[in-house]
């Protein structure tokens, strides 16, 4: 460990903290400059600020749509997310602990599972309709690739509440499972939820390989349309990507401040990523 | 009595799993095991046949192998080094405040992959990006044709930036769990600075090391938004190629594409096994260390 902890960092310290803070904030910094630049080619600076860009960025057809869609998959994703996992994971430390095993083999899987060969396999199987291409296969698609973020923050607050007690004292109460979930439960681990939850809309937030390969065109996200722009118009792309890296931002540091509100959970969710 | 009743209980306690089972099913594990099958079926006579298998002997998919292992086994190199370096960095770093802003930091950038940031790459490092004018003024340094955001090069240093704080979240626990007093043995016995990490800071780093440089090869082989942004078709990648079959714009056996997909998560499946042993061996040096 920490060989004679200094006062101050070293140099060898400073020039790597510096490189790496480089690398990280120039790329993202510079697209945000980029979108309110009239011109930035021939100069150091640019040769002037301007909001054009965000004003056509509104305007692009399917701005509003693809936001709406973005919305309409991430909130849908994290409802369906919370729905299969919160009474599954209360339930296996509950009642069915000698299963939590398989639990967490299905929560590595999707990290062995490109996105793309899942895809395939989903295309391939569910090729009849309504579920062919369809929005709702999508959504399935995304709850398997998102069910770790959602996992480890719930799994995390269960183990940190004394769940057989809560279960017990409910029970000698005359509270069946539904009533205990939602009356004493959830309101323990609100933490665990609320962190997964947004760790689970910044995500899919952001996807686009399981949209685009399994959706196509007909159901265009916010992520799509940026893709396209970068082909189509650098400016706008600038004003889209900035907008989704504010959302990002956000979204991390809502994790942050709720984390801080509850029992640390966020910092045991990043350790077990 | 109460054993036997227990015992039907418990059993019945496992339906409480079941929904959660035959979403995973659904959703996962049965569409994969019929693409496996798939791979291995003839679509027209309907028998067994390795022929897709064969057919990835062609130079494209090899090329998309090799371009694919190369890229990802490059970037979880970088990314290992250098993210190890940096958490080492920071974990020496006298303010636990920094310490904190900084892990915070890697674990937002470390999401920052997909289109966004291919675009934020193409600002800067693109034909008139913003860097490559910026050398071109100051330094007359040329980077273009030499380098191209859209070739290879460009997708390393892409990928690096997701790779490095990847590394840093997972190696940073391991530094934490070094303890003060075996350096300060090693010290007392007369070792060297060097002399310490070598034969002992290192050794016990090794299983993280290996673990993050595991994970983050099986990171960058399955990521695709960003390859897609960047180079689309100017480079072959296994997950452009599986990609370009399932949207119908090359007119190829599906059977190729699974086949792909099988081999995919054979390599995949090695590195997050891998990845799982080197864990479980350093969660067990830091908790037998404490």
């Amino acid at each position: 460990m920490n060989p004679s902890r200094k006062n101050k960092p070293s140099t060898w310290q400073y020039i790597l903290i510096g490189v790496f803070l480089f690398y990280m904030f120039v790329p993202i910094v510079s697209t945000y400059i980029f979108s309110v630049a009239t011109r930035w080619d021939r100069t150091i600076l640019p040769e002037g600020y301007t909001l054009n860009y965000y004003t056509q960025a509104f305007k692009a057809s399917y701005f509003i749509s693809s936001l709406k869609n973005s919305f309409i998959l991430s909130i849908a994703t994290v409802l369906v997310g919370l729905i299969i996992i919160v009474p599954t994971v209360y339930w296996v430390h509950v009642r069915v602990p000698y299963t939590k095993p398989l639990l967490d083999v299905l929560m590595i899987l999707p990290f062995g599972i490109p996105a793309v060969v899942l895809a395939l396999a989903l295309v391939q199987v569910y090729n009849f309709a309504p579920l062919a291409r369809s929005p709702v296969l999508l959504i399935g698609a995304v709850v398997i690739y998102s069910m770790p973020f959602m996992y480890r923050p719930v799994s995390n607050a269960i183990q940190a509440i004394d769940v057989i007690t809560l279960t017990e004292a409910g029970q000698s109460l005359g509270a069946n499972t539904f009533q205990l979930l939602r009356r004493v439960i959830i309101p323990n681990i609100l933490t665990g939820i609320w962190s997964g939850s947004l760790l689970v809309f910044a995500t899919v937030f952001a996807e686009f390989t399981l949209t685009k390969l399994i959706v196509g065109a007909r159901f265009k996200t916010f992520p799509m349309l940026l893709v396209e722009y970068t082909r189509i118009n650098g400016n706008t792309a600038a004003a889209f990507s900035v907008i989704s890296f504010t959302i990002a931002w956000l979204a991390s540091l809502l994790i942050l401040w709720v984390g801080s509100k509850g029992q640390a959970s966020y910092q045991k969710a990043i350790g077990a990523r | 009595m109460a054993s036997i009743k227990a015992r039907n209980r418990n059993k019945l306690d496992l339906l409480g799993v079941v929904p959660f089972l035959l979403f995973c099913l659904a959703f996962e594990i049965v569409p994969i095991i019929l693409l496996i099958r798939g791979s291995l079926i003839d679509k027209a006579t309907k028998a067994f046949t390795i022929k897709h298998y064969l057919a990835l002997g062609a130079p494209l998919y090899i090329n998309s192998f090799w371009n694919s292992i190369k890229l990802s086994g490059l970037t979880a190199l970088i990314g290992c080094i250098l993210g190890t370096l940096i958490a080492y960095a920071i974990y020496r770093w006298p303010s636990t405040r920094v310490q904190h802003a900084l892990v915070t930091l890697s674990d937002v950038t470390t999401n920052f992959a997909g289109a966004p940031l291919a675009f934020a790459f193409i600002v800067i490092l693109g034909m008139n990006g913003v860097i490559t004018q910026f050398l071109l003024r100051y330094f007359n340094l040329q980077l273009y044709p030499k380098f191209s955001i859209y070739s290879f090069s460009g997708l390393v240093l892409a990928y690096v930036y997701f790779q490095i704080p990847l590394m840093i979240l997972l190696v940073i626990p391991a530094f934490e769990g070094l303890k003060k007093e075996w350096f300060e043995s090693a010290q007392s016995l007369g070792a060297s600075n060097f002399q310490y990490w070598w034969r002992i800071g290192l050794p016990l780093l090794m299983p993280s090391i290996i673990a993050g440089l595991t994970l983050l090869f099986a990171n960058a082989f399955g990521a695709y938004a960003t390859a897609y942004t960047l180079v689309e078709s100017q480079l072959s990648l296994v997950t452009l190629q599986i990609g370009f079959m399932i949207a119908g714009e090359v007119r190829h056996d599906p059977g190729i594409g699974m086949a792909m997909s099988v081999v995919s998560l054979i390599l995949m499946g090695l590195s997050i096994g891998i990845y799982q042993l080197s864990a479980r061996r350093a969660k067990w040096l830091v908790k037998s260390s404490s």
